[in-house]
């Protein structure tokens, strides 16, 4: 079974790129103000979910 | 497009550093993402009254007030206090950010650097493995920029860094996740800033209430992100707001989120390459204040470009000036405080209340986490073990 990815909401994100920070594997962009997660580089390390100071980000697919 | 110098953000490290670069007869490009310099804030909105004497910013219009002082509410809520009155009035200021980073660039721009919006960079121009600018993407365009020097002015989560081969990426333990309500409707009527302390509270970081003007404050948490879950900075802050009778009540104009590295300074120049600010880490690790730092590292970093580009050499000989002048402004200190603030994680809330019990009278002569840690030492001269090191380079 495929691993689940990080997601961010894009209607929660508010911009602050601590997310992006954090990212072991430098998989998450910035654009037009929303966090963006690059599947192909997610490695599923959920730094970035618990990170989040708002819970924006989840799991892909739970 | 080739520029002597090509800085990518228009926060306080990218304006200073285009500014003074300018100033020194560069030809300066500032890449914003946004669409508005200081737009959204991402942050607490506190700065030292030192900025006054950088004279970077005209009029009054970006404070928003002037601190009484500060008072540090330990778990148990006793309250250490830093009057103006005993440190020569010399506290800091409550500013509008958005405000601030628009004087700020607009100074950069009246020197005459240039800025583009709804710029965002996506990599580093390179040839032969040398950096020689970037490419961003404009609107619908794609531009390559030349540039003898590529600043990275990018904030926490600076991509810049990275594309140059200098690790960047943050420990969870290394950064502060923030979230922030401007908020109304209240009865604070604390002419202080006012810092909460303790596990409950907000675990590995502060909740802090900084008074904006009649009825409106910033009202805000830092988590240490390796002691977070998801959403949790918030939860700790709601719990805080509705614990509070004078805060209870209010009604929020803003929230925001934010980021803040509490890390040991980082290398922060490369070939063709400097990092200023947040992007190196220029954050004092027990407050997670940052501005003034940027400021003055903007400042060396745009002094030395206008030396480099006079000499036309741009190699990390060159560009170390930069390095070498902010790590003896105030490199030092970041590390003595970043050793703090793991003594302090290893604190108990109970210790933080009987640190806090000894201080409660303590007339402090200076705004400053080194005169809170000097008091520490005079009256628990056991911590003399864990800080006299730290006393030494606080003095070198």
């Amino acid at each position: 079974m495929a691993k689940h990815k990080a997601f961010v909401k894009k209607e929660k994100c508010l911009a602050c790129g601590g997310c992006i920070s954090v990212c072991p594997q430098d998989a998450i962009l910035m654009i037009s103000s929303k966090a963006i997660v690059d599947n192909e580089l997610c490695n599923s390390c959920s730094i970035c979910v618990k990170t989040c100071p708002i819970g924006a980000i989840i799991w892909e697919g739970t | 497009m080739h520029y002597d110098a090509v800085i990518v953000g228009s926060g306080p490290a990218g304006s200073m550093t285009a500014r003074f670069a300018a100033e020194a007869g560069a030809k300066v490009l500032i890449l914003e993402r946004r669409a508005e310099v200081g737009v959204p804030v991402l942050c607490g909105e506190g700065v030292s009254q030192k900025v006054d004497s950088f004279k970077v910013l005209e009029g009054k219009r970006w404070i928003a007030t002037k601190m009484k002082g500060a008072r540090i509410f330990s778990p148990n809520g006793t309250t250490v206090t830093l009057a103006a009155e005993y440190a020569g009035d010399e506290t800091g200021y409550v500013v509008y950010r958005d405000i601030f980073d628009q004087e700020l660039a607009r100074g950069a721009l009246k020197k005459g650097a240039e800025i583009m919006l709804n710029t965002r960079a996506v990599d580093l121009l390179k040839k032969n493995g040398k950096i020689k600018g970037v490419t961003a993407q404009h609107f619908d365009e794609t531009l390559e920029i030349e540039a003898d020097v590529v600043v990275g002015a990018d904030g926490v989560e600076s991509r810049v860094g990275r594309w140059a081969g200098i690790k960047t990426t943050l420990k969870p333990y290394d950064l502060e996740t923030c979230v922030q309500y401007t908020m109304t409707n209240i009865d604070w009527d604390s002419p202080y800033c006012d810092f909460f302390l303790g596990k409950h509270v907000a675990p590995g970081g502060y909740i802090w209430v900084f008074p904006k003007g009649r009825d409106v404050a910033n009202v805000g948490i830092g988590v240490l992100a390796s002691l977070s879950e998801a959403g949790k900075a918030k939860q700790y802050l709601d719990k805080f707001i509705a614990a509070q009778p004078a805060l209870k009540k209010g009604e929020s104009l803003r929230i925001i989120t934010g980021a803040d590295p509490v890390a040991e300074p980082i290398q922060s120049v490369t070939d063709n390459l400097i990092l200023v600010g947040d992007a190196a880490r220029q954050v004092d690790p027990i407050t997670g204040g940052g501005l003034m730092h940027s400021i003055e590292a903007g400042r060396y970093a745009g002094e030395t470009i206008g030396n480099a580009v006079e000499k036309q050499r741009f190699d990390t000989q060159t560009l170390s000036e930069y390095e070498t002048r902010w790590k003896n402004a105030f490199g030092k200190k970041l590390h003595r405080n970043y050793v703090v603030k793991e003594i302090m994680l290893d604190m108990e809330d109970k210790t933080l209340d009987m640190l806090a019990d000894s201080l409660k009278d303590y007339k402090f002569e200076e705004f400053s986490t080194l005169s809170i840690i000097k008091a520490l030492v005079t009256k628990h001269p056991s911590l003399l073990v864990k800080l006299t090191p730290l006393m030494k380079l606080a003095r070198a």
